[in-house]
């Protein structure tokens, strides 16, 4: 297998390495895209918890929408609690607002028993349509997402992926 | 030539191919899935008494509590394409300014129905027995199903239903407002494909749904002649995943 690596000439290399690139690239545009598309900074999310069990298990993949600005009662939204990094996926209890007003949302996970008045920060009581929330989902795929948990949770494997996808392009001769 | 790297990654590459063209034709199969639901909601009681949002608040707000009946058949929504449906049923009123901002509206009640074929979970909604059945064999063991006996998923008969969630306005004041509407709202949650929600116009197969709009008012804050047995609240499945919940 190396040797094959070794009577590679600079050339071949460098154009290797340049598709490898453009694959990334194209990647990237497809996600910016979308993410523009959608007018979400997160257009497509996986299921970390199990609060919405069991419409959405852990590992599934959802679609989010952020163009509707008036976000109904029983929709399922994405949201930043303010301050942290963590989208929590939750569906809409209560609304107030809206219009000519800022809309204010209540979530709760159908699994939770309580609201999510205690995982909003320090005094907030509601959601701001414009401010906290990602996108609301509007379709999902199951268990295709469980990889990045296991990613995120094993992170060898993270390098361990990448070591193999260039090894995979590299050594390939087309 | 085809080694077996080869092969693995053509194998592989023709399963992802042919398991998302699967996905994307159960997705789009829906729409030939006729629908016809129906649903008669009517309010039975409401009362607005003084309460606090959680335990250890200091803010004194009102609070209503609305029991309703309602009889719907949604046994149609229930097509190969359905893992469970959310029903909700919600309070909407108008807001302070009703030219410019809509009605606020909150979720009263609701209730996660499985279909038949969705793997059993804690977090399922069982349907209270009949009256009539209770009077008859007092300690009969509930059968547990989210639907009355001898239904099908998607049939809800409720009479004098407890709420589940206890409702106030932001501002703390829900006393005497008027031109409130009850309304039956759900969430059908595919196995794989796009979340649908209420439709109230016809779509093809699908025709909007018949029924399942109450209208009333608020009252006026009641005091200490209202009973704390009165004001209790239903609990649903999400109850039973112990706790922390």
């Amino acid at each position: 297998m190396f040797g094959s690596l070794a009577t590679l000439q600079p050339r071949q290399l460098a154009a290797q390495v340049l598709n490898f690139a453009l694959v990334l690239s194209t990647a990237f545009m497809l996600w910016k895209g979308l993410s523009v598309f959608t007018d979400s900074s997160s257009p497509i999310v996986v299921v970390l918890s199990g609060s919405m069990e069991p419409a959405f298990q852990r590992g599934d993949l959802l679609f989010l929408w952020n163009r509707g600005q008036e976000t109904q009662v029983g929709e399922v939204v994405v949201y930043n609690v303010r301050g942290k990094d963590i989208p929590i996926v939750h569906r809409v209890i209560r609304r107030f607002g809206g219009g000519s007003a800022p809309l204010q949302l209540l979530t709760k996970g159908d699994n939770n028993a309580a609201d999510d008045t205690e995982l909003y920060a320090r005094g907030q009581s509601y959601l701001d349509r414009s401010q906290d929330i990602v996108g609301s989902v509007v379709g999902y795929v199951p268990f295709v997402g469980y990889v990045t948990i296991l990613l995120s949770e094993y992170p060898w494997l993270k390098t361990a992926m990448l070591i193999f996808m260039a090894l995979t392009v590299v050594l390939q001769r087309e | 030539m085809h080694n077996t790297l080869t092969r693995v990654q053509n194998v592989f590459g023709f399963f992802t191919s042919v398991a998302f063209a699967v996905a994307a034709g159960i997705a789009m199969s829906v729409l030939l899935s006729p629908q016809a639901p129906s649903a008669s909601l009517e309010l039975k009681n409401v009362q607005v008494v003084k309460g606090r949002p959680h335990y250890y608040s200091t803010k004194r707000e009102e609070y209503a509590h609305v029991k309703f009946d309602l009889d719907a058949d949604l046994t149609s929504l229930f097509n190969w394409n359905t893992k469970q449906l959310y029903l909700s049923i919600t309070a909407s009123y108008p807001s302070s300014d009703p030219s410019t901002i809509p009605p606020s509206e909150a979720v009263i009640w609701d209730a996660i129905i499985p279909s038949d074929y969705a793997p059993l979970h804690p977090n399922t909604y069982i349907h209270p027995a009949s009256k009539a059945k209770k009077s008859a064999k007092p300690k009969k063991k509930e059968s547990g199903k989210p639907y009355p006996a001898g239904g099908s998923p998607g049939i809800v008969r409720l009479e004098n239903q407890k709420p589940k969630y206890q409702i106030t306005d932001v501002s703390g004041k829900i006393a005497k407002r008027g031109n409130a509407t009850l309304s039956l709202h759900w969430n059908v949650q595919p196995w794989v494909g796009a979340l649908v929600w209420t439709n109230k116009n016809s779509i093809g197969r699908w025709q909007g749904l018949q029924g399942g709009e109450a209208k009333f008012d608020f009252p006026p804050l009641k005091g200490t002649e209202v009973k704390k047995d009165d004001l209790k609240t239903e609990t649903g499945g999400e109850r039973n995943r112990g706790s922390p919940a």
